[in-house]
Parts: C-alpha cells; structure tokens; sequence
C-alpha cells in the first residue's frame, strides 16, 4: 500500500545508523580492512590528489565507476569529486545514475581511517562515508503525498459539511477541486425541477452559479447522460458545458465523475485538465490509483454534502412556509386607532410558538378594526398549527357576528368540533378578542371578550393604571364554557394593553416577572406610542430574562391616538 | 398659512439636522417625515438625509440621554419616529434592483435593542446594489444560523453600539462559521478601530455604515482584515470564556452585592442603579471575554460622565469596584482588570459628605 519504490534499504540504513556513531572515534584497529569490508555504509578513502585510496564493496555498489588507484572523478559524481578536491561540502545529498536506476546518496566527511595497508592515514588523507537513502526518499515522498490527500480530504469534509445551503454547497464543491484536482470544475447539479451548476477554473476568482430548469436538459445530452451515472463521457462534453453555462468551453481534456447516488440530488463533477488523468499517462500506476482514489472520496463527500444540503433545503422550505403563514401579522392602518404590537417566540428558530394576535382593518366606519390576542397550550410548531385553526375560525366567524360577546363561544365550539373529528386530544386556547370604534370625539370604544387570559391592562394618558377585570373559562375545553365581557373607553393617550402570560410569567434569575412589575413599568409610558410601548415592554421583558428561556411573548396595544403635544410648523399647514 | 419662509429649501445636512432634531423633541412624527422627505425632493441624496440627517440626529438624542436630559422613554420615541421615517424614505425614494453584487443579511447582536444603526446600513447596502435581508433588533445566534442556512447569504453584517454584547457577538460569528459565510462587524461595540471585531472571530471591521459599503464593494467576499495572522485563532480564549461565564451566573448576585457596598442600608435598590451596576458587570464579563481591559476601563470612564437620576454617581464607582472585587478574587483575569481600572482611576472625587 505504502508503495516502496526501489531499495529495500531500510535494515541496512538501521544497522549503519546504529553502529556509525562509534567510527569517527575509533582509530583504525589492527583488522581495519575486515571491518571496512562488513560496512553497510560506503567508504572512500581519497588522498590530497584525489586518487582513490581504498572504497569497500558497499562504495564500489554505489558508484560502480569507482576504482581504486584513479582519480576520484571517474566515479562520475560530480559533488564528491568536488568535495574531496576542495574540502567542501562536508556533507551532501545528491542523485547519481546507477545501473539499477536512479539512487539517492547521502556522504558525508568523516574521521580519516588508514587504508589498506598500511592501517594508518596517510597525511592529507580525506575519508568519505555513503549512504543509499534512495528507500527512505521514497517512503518520506509517499508519506508526505498521503498526508497531503488525507489532509485535502479533511478540508473538504471541514468545508462542506457544516453549509447546508444547496448554492454554496455547489461552490464549495468547485473551489475545492481547483486547483488540487484540474485545472477547472464544473458542478451540475439536478435536483427536483431545477438546475444548478457552479464553475470554477483556476485564477478565475470567485466560483460563478447559475440555475436552469430540468426542460433544458434535453440541449445537453452527454451532460444529461453524466447526470444519470454514466461516466463515459463523449467527445461533446466540453461543449456541452459551454452551452450550459454560457462560459468558454474548456480547451484541454474533461473528464465526468458522476456522484455517487444519494436519492436527493443528481450531480456530476466535470474536471478540465484534471490531474489524475496526467498521472496514468506517466506509467505511475500506482500514484495513479491513489489520485483516482481522492478523485473518488471527494466526489463522494461532494455527493453527501449537496444531498444533505438539498434535504436542508427541502425542509427549511417547508419550514418557512409554515412560518409565513402563522407569523405575526402586519398591523393595518386603522383611522383613529394606533396600533402596536410585539411578539417574541420561544423557539427562536422556527420563529413560531402558541401565542398569536390578529388585527383587521377598519377601513370603514361602520365596519369597527377587530382583533384577537391569545395563547394555545403548548409550545412549538404544534402550538403554532393550532393557533393557526384559531385564527382562522376567527376569521370567518367575525364577518358573520360583530359582537365579541357572541365570538367566543361559537370560537369555542368551532374548536372542540374540529377536536372532535380527529380524535385529538382536547387543546385549550386562552384568549381575549374584541373591536374597536372610534368615537368621533377622539376616544375609542372597546368592546372585549376573554376567556380564560389574563385580564387587559389600560394605561391612562396621565399614567395610572387599571386592569379590566374579566376572566371566563379556557376556549376549547367545555361546550358550556361560560366567557366573560367588558367595555372600555378609551380617551385620546389612553392605551389597552393585552398581553399573553408569557409576558407576566418570564423567569429571570430568581423570580417571575409578575404583575406588579408590569403595572410599575407601565406608568413611564403614558404618552408613548402604542408601537414604542410595546417594544419597551418587550425589552424590559427580555431583559429581565437575562438569558433564560422562556415562553412565547405576545402584546398587542390599543391606543386612541394622543392629542398632538406640539404641530409641527409646516409649509402646507 | 403658506408665508413662512421656505426652510425645506435647505439642503445643509446641518440645519436639516437641527430641523429634524427639532421634530424628534416634539415626538412630532409627520413632522420629521417631512423634513426627511422634502430634503430628498429638494435634491439631498437619500443616503445624506439617511446618515447625516437621521443617525446624526439620533447620535444627539443618545447624547442627550447620556447627559440625563431626555428619559429613556423618550429616547425610545425619537428611535421609533426615525424608524418611520427610514420606511418613509425607502418608500418614497426606494433603492434601485439588487444590481446582482450579492446577498447580505443585517442584524443586530442578542441583546443589541438599537435596530436602527443596522435598519440604516441595510438601506445603505440596498442602495449599493446588494439585496438585502435585514433581520432586526436582538437577533438569537440560533434564528440567525437558521436565516443563514435557508437563504445562504453571501455576507452577514453584524451591528451593536455595546460592546457588553460581544460574547453574543462570537456566537453569531460561530454560527456564521460553520457554514463558511464571512461576517463583518460594524458599529461602536467593536471598538473605535475594530480590534474586538477580531478577538470574536469576524472577518471584518466598518466602522460606520459608509465605511461598510466601502469595505464590501472593494471585497464582495471578505475576509477583509487584512493580515490573517491575528484573525481566527483561538478568539475568545478559554480563561476568557469561562471567567465570562462566571461573571454573566453570578450576575445578579453581584449586583445586589455592588449595590449594597455603594449605598449600604438603602434597602430596596434602585432600577437605574441596578441597571448601570448590570452594564458594570457585563462590560466586565466582555472585556474579560475578549482579554482586553481598556474595554472595561472606557465605560468605568464613561459611566463617571453619565448623569442618570438616582443612577450609578460618579464617587459610586470606586466601592463598586472594591465590592466586585473582593467577590470575585478567584477569578484571576477578573480581578485584574478590576483592579487596574480602579487604580487607573484613584482620583475620583471624594464622597461629599
């Protein structure tokens, strides 16, 4: 697997290794030339001319040119030769021809050992000792590549997992294979009706993105076949890719890596001068194995990630949706009537809970501005599908009956007879709905009904205070449940607060925040829009809740419009 | 009726900031619609009346509170009138189609309640060009990583004015992270050249909403800190986080310690002291956070400058400090910034009396 290329040195490398550091401080023994004869290692003695004195079999095995009695240079290696000529470089690497191919030698300059015979070095004398490192060159290139691929391997699974989002999914597919894997990538990518492709080359910045529908296909045909599995591309590839994206067709050869199947998506990788094609051509079968081998592992990473992705989105889709439709509505402009309202989910992310409100209109006189603020049991996106049918049946039901008083309990049956053709469980919703009539004189009349909700507050222009007490039974738990009703006049500053117990009932650290705080913050917004009171409320909760999770939050506040304190001196006035 | 001297005619981004500073005093909202809208019918450029005008304006009305003169509540009307008026300018001079640029999405840091600054710079982008989502004030990391995941913006924009929001702002920034979306970190909160912008792990640094269409139109895709080297590392480092946690647990404990330390025996404490002694805390557990103590230093400063009734006086700050202190001596970057920054301010006024 490793792919050891030439030398089987790696016993001998150790054994020299191991017993070389004794050489430099023995003098030369008394059966000097025996030992000199065993060395795995090379040895070259040279006199101060040059000529080769003594070189042990391991020597005359690397450099088959060297013979005792010549000069050195007729080993035809050119940096030993120098070196012994001038004393430097003490130590070197180099690669020299060989019968066997090419090798890879380590010398270095060593303490003078005496030839043979006589035992001791002559003067000037200059002792050499070789190595074949040709394995361990081998071993630390092959180890080296494969850390390389592991670790191109790992920032492709690093870069595409987490992203989730099928367009930059794509593009990180693309950047990821340039330049490592060609020269340029192009991604097609089929997924339900669309298209996608993603193209990036090399130096061409940013990858580019495009989209197209599934009909167009048909003007792509080799693509089309690749998209499906088929990985024999034809000659009109490359073309086909330049049909498809609009961008110049690559010159050099392609190649299609269709991804594996996943079930979500169809997709196939288009390299341009890719480089695992490069490596067979060189007759380097076994580096070629391992590059068509990354090939093969990124594709798939790319293939996991763009379905992960597309499910993602998929789901996310589904998810907004969902969300679109039971998200808090838009206030209307309602003449005389201010409107202000907050809402803060528990689930952050879905961006849905059980708390809900509805305002309508009032364009007309005579056709008062209605609206509903309540809390169905539960949390979540159940909690929001059955807010939902609450809201719905409110709707409807309040073209056909006016009076609040009379809302309710229809409201309530509407809900249990749903219940009851689905063999739910019973859900309760508390809630307090009502309308609102301007007066003509400034003032609105309020006409309120509740069940089973936290009683309205009212925030008087100078500041005080007043609950409206009402409570009545849950909505959606009896048949005879029994509501209660209330009016309210509100002068011109007045504001109705209604708000769902997750406002009252936020936990921070250590206590709820209750109604004794709310009644205390209210007094500081007397005379503020109703939409700033709501939002000061809502700050003031959140902020209360210091980090803490909590229930869904909803407030929706009344106003009649405040006196102007001060018009404003206007050209057209 | 018609005779008044025509002050619309101006197109001094001063004078129709005096103008329109004028209509937020009065909570006069038609008012200051108009002096936005017939500035831009004058000829100003939206984007003037949106940043010279409006956030300039509203720098004032920050200043104003700062200074004791207008209440919270009022400052939360001026903020709300200029809200309308920022929708009344995007109506009636709406910013031309995406120009294909790119997607960015703006929002607030967790916790951040001043929308506006980033309302502004979502107007700014979609005036360069860039469609834009702009997902509000407060932003939860989590509704974040599920915007980002669904829409796949190209850029996310993260704006807050205090820096007290900076662990929130690495939870974004982490957020954004994971799914390789870079983020660029606008607005005081960072500091007046960016630096804790880094220690977050953003990609990049602007410091006003100009500067950040600049800064995008020069680099679409970031990152736009220039020497990776100090970019993402290890931001937020481990003695920071876990010092950060202690302080944000025992928060309401220190509070009620500080406040009893300043004014022994007042029994109930105070709403404005127990918030300016909670912005105490959590700028502490920032600047611990992103290991830099001039973060905390600067609002012990600023806090001494501030004049809120019945708020955190000025000859509190120092048994405050002593207070923290002492209670939190096992936290050894705590303590240290505690105690630097009441050295670095040994010559606060005496108590009087």
């Amino acid at each position: 697997m490793e792919g050891r290329h030439g030398a089987p040195t790696r016993d001998a490398t150790r054994a020299v290794e191991a017993s070389s550091p004794a050489l430099p401080v023995t003098p030369p023994p008394p059966d000097g030339p025996a030992l000199l004869e065993g060395f795995e290692e090379g040895v070259v003695v040279c006199d101060r001319g040059g000529v080769v004195r003594a070189a042990n079999p391991a020597a005359r095995a690397l450099l088959p040119g060297l013979r005792v009695g010549e000069v050195v240079d007729v080993a035809r290696c050119d940096v030993l030769a120098r070196a012994v000529r001038d004393g430097v470089p003490e130590g070197f690497e180099v690669v020299v021809d060989h019968p066997g191919g090419e090798r890879h030698l380590r010398g270095r300059r060593g303490a003078g050992l005496g030839t043979t015979p006589p035992p001791e070095p002559a003067d000037g004398d200059t002792t050499w000792y070789l190595r074949d490192v040709t394995g361990e060159h081998a071993r630390t290139d092959t180890l080296l590549a494969a850390q390389e691929r592991a670790a191109f391997l790992a920032e492709a699974g690093r870069a595409l997992h987490g992203v989730l989002h099928l367009d930059r999914t794509a593009r990180r597919v693309v950047a990821l294979a340039v330049p490592r894997l060609a020269a340029g990538a192009t991604l097609v990518v089929r997924h339900d009706d669309t298209v996608i492709w993603a193209c990036a080359e090399l130096g061409g910045g940013r990858p580019r993105l495009g989209r197209l529908a599934t009909a167009d296909l048909p003007r792509v045909p080799a693509l089309a076949a690749a998209l499906a599995g088929d990985a024999a591309a034809g000659p009109w590839l490359a073309g086909e890719l330049a049909t498809l994206t609009g961008l110049e067709a690559p010159t050099g050869p392609v190649r299609a890596c269709p991804v594996p199947i996943t079930g979500v998506v169809e997709a196939v990788v288009v390299l341009a001068d890719p480089r695992s094609v490069e490596g067979s051509a060189d007759g380097d079968d076994a580096l070629a194995t391992v590059e068509e081998d990354l090939l093969t592992s990124y594709v798939a990473r790319a293939g996991t990630a763009l379905a992960a992705a597309a499910l993602h989105e998929e789901q996310a889709h589904l998810g907004a949706v969902l969300q679109e439709s039971l998200a808090a509505p838009r206030l209307p402009e309602t003449p005389g009537v201010v409107w202000g309202a907050a809402y803060r989910p528990a689930r952050e992310t879905m961006r849905v809970g059980g708390d809900f409100y509805e305002v309508v209109g009032g364009k007309t006189p005579d056709a008062p501005a209605a609206f509903l603020l309540g809390d169905v049991c539960g949390k979540g996106i159940e909690a929001a599908v059955l807010s939902g049918r609450v809201r719905q049946s409110w709707h409807a039901l309040r073209l056909v009956e006016d009076r609040p008083g009379r809302v309710l309990p229809l409201l309530n049956t509407a809900l249990l007879d749903a219940v009851a053709t689905r063999d739910e469980s019973p859900r309760f919703a508390t809630m307090v709905l009502g309308d609102a009539r301007p007066t003509g004189d400034g003032s609105v009349a309020l006409r309120l009904a509740a069940g089973g909700h936290p009683p309205p507050l009212v925030l008087r222009a100078n500041g005080e205070v007043e609950a409206v007490e009402m409570s009545g039974m849950l909505v959606g738990g009896i048949r005879e449940a029994r509501f209660a009703e209330a009016e309210v006049l509100l002068g011109p500053g007045d504001t109705c607060l209604l708000y769902s117990d997750g406002v009252v009932e936020a936990r921070g650290p250590g206590d709820f925040f209750g109604e004794e705080r709310l009644a205390a913050v209210l007094p500081r917004c007397a005379g503020t829009p109703a939409a700033v009171l709501c939002e000061h409320l809502e700050q003031t909760v959140v902020s209360w809740l210091d980090g803490h999770d909590h229930d869904d939050v909803a407030m929706l506040a009344i106003q009649a419009p405040p006196v102007s304190p001060d018009p404003a001196p206007r050209s057209e006035a | 009726m018609t005779t008044a001297s025509p002050p619309t005619a101006s197109t001094d981004p001063g004078t129709l900031r005096e103008a329109y500073l004028e209509r937020l005093a009065a909570a006069d909202e038609p008012g200051a619609v108009a002096v936005a809208l017939e500035a831009i019918d004058a000829g100003v450029d939206p984007e003037t009346v949106l940043l010279d005008v409006v956030a300039g304006a509203q720098r004032e009305v920050g200043d104003r509170w700062a200074a004791g003169e207008w209440t919270v509540v009022q400052e939360h009307v001026a903020t709300h009138i200029s809200e309308r008026v920022v929708a009344a300018v995007a109506v009636h001079s709406p910013a031309p189609a995406p120009t294909g640029v790119g997607t960015v999405a703006v929002a607030c840091l967790d916790g951040e309640w001043h929308g506006l600054p980033a309302r502004l710079l979502a107007e700014v982008l979609a005036r360069h060009g860039w469609a834009v989502e702009f997902l509000g004030a407060s932003v939860p990391a989590a509704q974040l990583a599920t915007h980002v995941h669904r829409v796949g913006p190209d850029v996310v924009a993260i704006s807050s004015s205090l820096p007290s929001r900076l662990p929130a702002a690495r939870r974004m920034v982490e957020a954004c992270a994971a799914t390789g979306t870079p983020v660029l970190a606008g607005g005081p909160a960072f500091g007046a050249d960016g630096r804790w912008a880094r220690a977050v792990g953003a990609d990049g640094w602007a410091p006003d909403a100009r500067a950040a269409a600049a800064v995008l139109a020069a680099h679409p895709d970031g990152p736009w800190f220039a020497d990776e080297a100090v970019a993402p590392g290890t931001p937020g480092d481990r003695a920071g986080r876990e010092e950060q946690a202690v302080l944000h647990a025992r928060r309401a404990e220190l509070v009620a310690l500080a406040a009893a330390a300043v004014r022994p025996g007042a029994g109930e404490v105070s709403e404005e002291l127990a918030d300016d002694l909670g912005h105490l805390v959590d700028f502490l557990a920032a600047a611990v956070f992103v290991d830099d103590p001039a973060l905390f230093d600067g609002f012990v400063q600023w806090v001494g400058t501030v004049t809120i009734p019945a708020g955190l006086r000025t000859n509190e700050v120092a048994p405050a400090l002593d207070a923290l202190a002492a209670a939190l001596a096992d936290s050894p970057r705590t303590a240290r910034f505690l105690r630097g920054a009441q050295g670095a301010h040994g010559g606060l006024p005496t108590p009087v009396g």
